[in-house]
């Protein structure tokens, strides 16, 4: 069975909105999102269809995504929103991978290298010292990334994500003052590992005792931190990451995985007859995001290093 | 339609509360008759409506220590069928992982309620509706909620009894955290920690205030919770018709004082009662259910000695 073409394509196919984004789900409000992880998945696994029932659905989900662009360069994870979030990493994803409008991503790398989240700032790393958080959640408190909304913490997966768009983009659209924080978003990721292999989305320690690494996390943390592939932390991630395959019970935690073994050359063969035994197409997390991950998954694209060879058209 | 705020009333104009202890000793037991006894004693207004279960679903959870047990949810969603809901779903947006059916499978709930798609919301990526706060406790001025749940007529929280590293405990107020959804916060839900976790319980209540709570205290969770703290055996199920007082009760249950817990005590100034001269118990006294709670030393303060 071509899981990719029978049933992701369809489903991303019938989940456009007429406002040419994507909801999580057939007839949900369109959001950057899930109208970034569509495009991605249509221009880098059904990429090359001019004609057909996709013509036109990725210039359409683009130009969706331009029009929610707010002002300083970002994207608000919410319609109506007048603040953007980490979404903008992945809108900028979609304008890369789809080598359009450069405008755009430009506007969104420059918010990008700009945002800084909460725990930047000196006086708020002052005054954890004295809080009670500090004796609960041990951590480098000079290390930082970026952050789910603005104005919060650091997270492992909105650093990711906004590490590698930054290492994906042309180097003339990158602004310089991302540079530096490149490697301190880095170094903060592997502060932010669990002991003993893998990531979680909050804390790695918790009153001294570990906390257990997830999927999502640390596929993504792994893919941000792939130049490093000899580090240590980086063969224990991937260990634990083949270790939970067995457990898996979802697609979603299926796909991703498979993302992160692929860019290490490591993809499961059972991915295909896994993956048609847990879809259920009215499974409750069968939604957009995870129809994209399924698709690029399969494919074994390394849709993350997608260099953006040819001049931009806009 | 949106489904109308509650009314925001101080102590003084509330009606008294109703709150019932029942022994339960273990999940095998018939929890669908217990449960449905219990909710008929309240004579609650569900005919006919539309109910959402928001059960405390908070990661991955195979030792099934975490999360609301599925006997209690499934028992719960058949008692409302029972009393004539038109439909219960269940619903909730775990705050700890993306991955909402790997959580579900985790802790069997297809075995105990069957299908999950015929009732099952995922919060975190539902459709959204930006509500304007109208207490504004915390430093957030609006926040974006679920429509699944703006849209019920009838919102049942049903957290597990547990103690709380950054809250002191997490029972049917805390669990509201769950209905913001990820997909606009993000996982962990941070942006409520940085406005400040015992006002955002407030403002959030306050926008979808339950309209009744089952705690599963079955087997709860004491130390470092709400993820990594110790099984607690406490043998109950508690219900009632007003968040704060039965978050008041399970306090005094986990032999802590809830006017000490901040969160508890904010929402009583507009939400419920605190106070036990306010509260009808029914069932089991709170002296006979009374379980202390291990709590970490930086909540010892919270601890209340035995009446």
């Amino acid at each position: 069975m071509n899981f990719s073409e029978e049933i992701c394509l369809p489903y991303l196919r019938a989940a456009q909105n007429p406002d040419g984004g994507w909801g999580f789900r057939s007839g949900a409000q369109s959001r950057v999102e899930p109208t970034a992880w569509a495009l991605l998945a249509l221009e880098q696994v059904f990429s090359g269809r001019a004609a057909g029932p996709d013509a036109g659905a990725s210039e359409r989900g683009l130009r969706y995504l331009t029009g929610c662009q707010l002002v300083d360069g970002s994207w608000p994870s919410a319609p109506g929103q007048t603040q953007g979030a980490w979404v903008t990493s992945l809108a900028c994803w979609a304008f890369l991978s789809a080598n359009e409008n450069r405008a755009a991503l430009a506007r969104g790398l420059n918010w990008l290298a700009a945002e800084r989240p909460g725990d930047a700032g000196t006086w708020f790393r002052f005054l954890r010292g004295f809080t009670a958080s500090k004796k609960i959640s041990s951590q480098n408190d000079a290390l930082w990334g970026w952050s789910w909304t603005a104005g919060t913490a650091s997270w492992v997966e909105p650093t990711a994500y906004a590490l590698l768009v930054l290492r994906a983009a042309p180097k003339d659209l990158i602004p310089s003052k991302a540079a530096s924080r490149l490697k301190l978003a880095e170094a903060m990721l592997f502060d932010r590992m669990c002991p003993g292999g893998g990531w979680n989305c909050g804390n790695p320690m918790v009153y001294g005792v570990a906390g257990e690494p997830q999927v999502s996390t640390t596929v993504w943390a792994l893919l941000a931190l792939r130049e490093h592939t000899q580090r240590t932390e980086i063969q224990q991630s991937l260990a634990w990451l083949e270790k939970n395959w067995s457990s898996i019970q979802s697609p979603a935690s299926l796909a991703l995985t498979q993302i992160a073994l692929n860019a290490f050359d490591r993809g499961n063969p059972e991915f295909g007859p896994t993956l048609e035994r847990l879809y259920a197409p009215d499974a409750i997390a069968w939604t957009v995001p995870v129809a994209a991950w399924a698709a690029l998954a399969a494919s074994g694209r390394k849709f993350w290093s997608q260099p953006a060879s040819a001049e931009a058209k806009n | 339609m949106p489904r109308p705020s509650p009314s925001l009333l101080p102590p003084f104009s509330r009606p008294e509360s109703r709150v019932a202890i029942r022994r339960v000793s273990k999940y095998e037991a018939d929890l669908g008759a217990v449960l449905f006894e219990t909710l008929s004693e309240f004579d609650l207004p569900v005919r006919g409506k539309t109910i959402l279960l928001k059960p405390n679903l908070v990661g991955l959870d195979p030792l099934g220590m975490m999360n609301t047990h599925p006997a209690v949810i499934a028992a719960a969603r058949e008692s409302f069928l029972r009393l004539g809901a038109a439909q219960v779903m269940v619903g909730d947006g775990p705050a700890m992982d993306r991955d909402t059916q790997a959580v579900l499978e985790s802790i069997r709930l297809r075995e105990f309620a069957g299908k999950l798609s015929n009732f099952f919301v995922d919060l975190n990526v539902d459709d959204l509706e930006r509500v304007p706060l109208k207490t504004q406790a915390s430093r957030l001025r609006e926040l974006y909620f679920p429509k699944t749940v703006r849209g019920v007529d009838f919102l049942v929280s049903m957290p597990k009894l547990k103690t709380h590293h950054w809250a002191g405990v997490t029972l049917s107020l805390k669990n509201m955290f769950g209905v913001i959804p990820g997909s606009c916060y993000g996982w962990p839900k941070n942006i409520l920690h940085w406005a400040g976790i015992d006002r955002a319980i407030l403002d959030i209540n306050a926008a979808v205030r339950p309209d009744f709570a089952i705690v599963d205290g079955i087997i709860g969770m004491e130390g470092n919770g709400p993820i990594q703290g110790v099984s607690k055996p406490a043998g109950v199920l508690i219900a009632g018709d007003d968040p704060v007082a039965v978050d008041a009760t399970c306090a005094r249950i986990m032999g802590l004082a809830p006017e000490k817990i901040n969160h508890i005590a904010h929402a009583a100034t507009l939400l419920g009662h605190i106070d036990a001269q306010k509260i009808r118990q029914l069932g089991e006294s709170i002296a006979s259910a009374r379980t202390p709670f291990a709590v970490l030393e930086a909540f010892s303060h919270l601890r209340q000695a035995a009446a």
